[in-house]
């Protein structure tokens, strides 16, 4: 299997007199290989000490407006909550955005490749952005070749571009799908019941929103590996804008204020004799 | 996930100035999936002792129920209620009799034993009791609340510290837990009257 190694080709061979660096013969780059008896063993564990880690709920849908992002903020290992202010929303560009879920680091590196080499590099050479349809191919392909080997990536590319609004959804197992509404994690199936029953395509950008945080708030409300700050981000023409990063605790008590209830039992002071 | 953090849970009691106080959480989940935010993990024995249970929640229900019936009984024999070092014993007598197919529970134990002395302890899924001056802690997020108690505790505490104290303490611990929290319940009982209290916390 010949690995996708066009995101790691780096600058270095054009400038032939730094050759130090490099041994005297240009090797080709590529990830260095764990050095075990068992590769595929090894690549098992390290596949569950990252699977855990899909505890998140990030949704996108197409709208009148253009793009509508959404994602919340905790990261979790197990039972342990280890942050609750995970940026799970990456801007690979000022008109393209990345939602994380699965293993952290490999979405980070992923779409930061994504935004850097591959569609700089496509922008340069041909003189205009790369496309939705364009950049979540490469994405896929390149995440498509590492197929077993452990990567945990369930991500969805939202953009603009000049045949509208984009989305796609990519993940690690190769998988990449065009549709009007996505959401990835744990949480998703939550989402999604807000998401379905609430959508419409003719919505403000203000309705899609609150939309997108409705759904957010309610799936970490359910799911235990939810939560954090719920943020919302719009893509249109002229590229993404970040709405609102609503704290998840203060939106219960917004949506749902804290009645006073009847008291059942009261405590009543008694006059001194 | 372990079948101790099938349900989540965390549990906490507090030593104070002739006084104790207990806390819970009020989820009760699958797994991740919260399902209720009003369980209840405390239950009264008698008016100056209290248990919770923590784990997995059907254990914990069966286990209230066993304890009650055994502790009426006592009433009816004995006319008069258990102390809570006798209670103690009983629960671990009760869960070491399932040595071999235990209950997946852990209890924490508080009450007001002679001359209004304040009496906590915990014991483990087969009853081995630990006995504590201080704070006792249980469920998933024991690890949190153990930092979170150590750092905060002080010795002596009158009520209305110890319920601030305790609340800080629990709140910040299940923040740290995916699988407890979504609000909490706590207890503040002394000699004279027994005081229970909903928290806002986070729902998330």
């Amino acid at each position: 299997m010949k690995l996708d190694t066009t995101g790691l080709e780096s600058a270095l061979p054009l400038f032939g007199a730094n050759c130090q660096m490099v041994d005297g013969f240009t090797a080709a780059p590529a990830f260095e290989l764990p050095t075990t008896l068992d590769f595929d063993g090894f690549q098992k564990e390290a596949i569950q000490m990252v699977k855990p880690a899909k505890g998140t709920t990030t949704l996108a849908f197409i709208f009148k407006e253009g793009v509508m992002v959404a994602a919340d903020s905790r990261a979790s290992m197990g039972g342990y909550i280890s942050s609750q202010s995970v940026k799970k929303i990456i801007e690979i560009n000022p008109y393209m955005l990345g939602t994380m879920a699965g293993g952290a680091a490999d979405c980070q590196f992923w779409h930061r490749n994504l935004g850097i080499k591959v569609c700089r590099l496509h922008e340069l050479a041909n003189k205009r952005r790369i496309s939705v349809t364009g950049a979540s191919k490469l994405l896929a392909n390149i995440l498509y070749s590492y197929r077993g080997m452990g990567l945990s990536v369930g991500t969805m590319i939202a953009g603009w571009d000049e045949t509208g609004p984009g989305l796609y959804y990519v993940d690690s197992e190769g998988g990449r799908l065009k549709g009007p509404r996505f959401s990835v994690g744990s949480g998703s199936p939550y989402a999604y019941g807000v998401l379905d029953s609430g959508y419409r395509y003719d919505m403000s950008i203000e309705e899609a929103a609150e939309l997108a945080r409705r759904a957010i708030y309610h799936a970490t409300f359910r799911d235990g590996a939810s939560g954090g700050v719920a943020s919302v981000y719009h893509v249109g023409p002229n590229g993404w804008k970040k709405l609102s990063g609503d704290d998840v605790g203060e939106l219960h008590y917004k949506y749902y204020p804290v009645t006073p209830s009847t008291v059942e039992q009261e405590m009543v002071e008694v006059s001194a004799a | 996930m372990s079948i101790f953090e099938y349900n989540g849970s965390a549990l906490v009691a507090m030593v104070g100035k002739n006084c104790f106080a207990i806390a819970s959480d009020r989820r009760l989940g699958v797994q991740l999936q919260t399902i209720a935010t009003d369980f209840q993990r405390i239950h009264k024995i008698h008016d100056r002792l209290f248990i919770g249970l923590s784990g997995l929640a059907t254990d914990a229900q069966t286990l209230y129920q066993r304890l009650m019936f055994r502790h009426k009984l006592y009433q009816l024999r004995e006319e008069r209620d258990m102390k809570p070092e006798t209670f103690a014993s009983l629960v671990s007598a009760l869960l070491y009799e399932k040595r071999f197919g235990p209950y997946f529970c852990q209890p924490v134990i508080a009450g007001l034993s002679d001359d209004d002395k304040p009496f906590i302890c915990t014991t483990d899924s087969i009853g081995a009791k630990e006995l504590a001056k201080d704070f006792v802690v249980a469920g998933t997020a024991g690890d949190s609340l153990y930092g979170a108690c150590e750092a905060m505790f002080k010795p002596d505490m009158e009520p209305e510290e110890l319920f601030e104290t305790l609340s800080q303490a629990l709140l910040a611990s299940v923040d740290r837990d995916c699988l407890s929290g979504w609000g909490g319940h706590i207890y503040i009982v002394t000699p004279t009257e027994v005081k229970e209290c909903t928290l806002k916390g986070r729902m998330d």
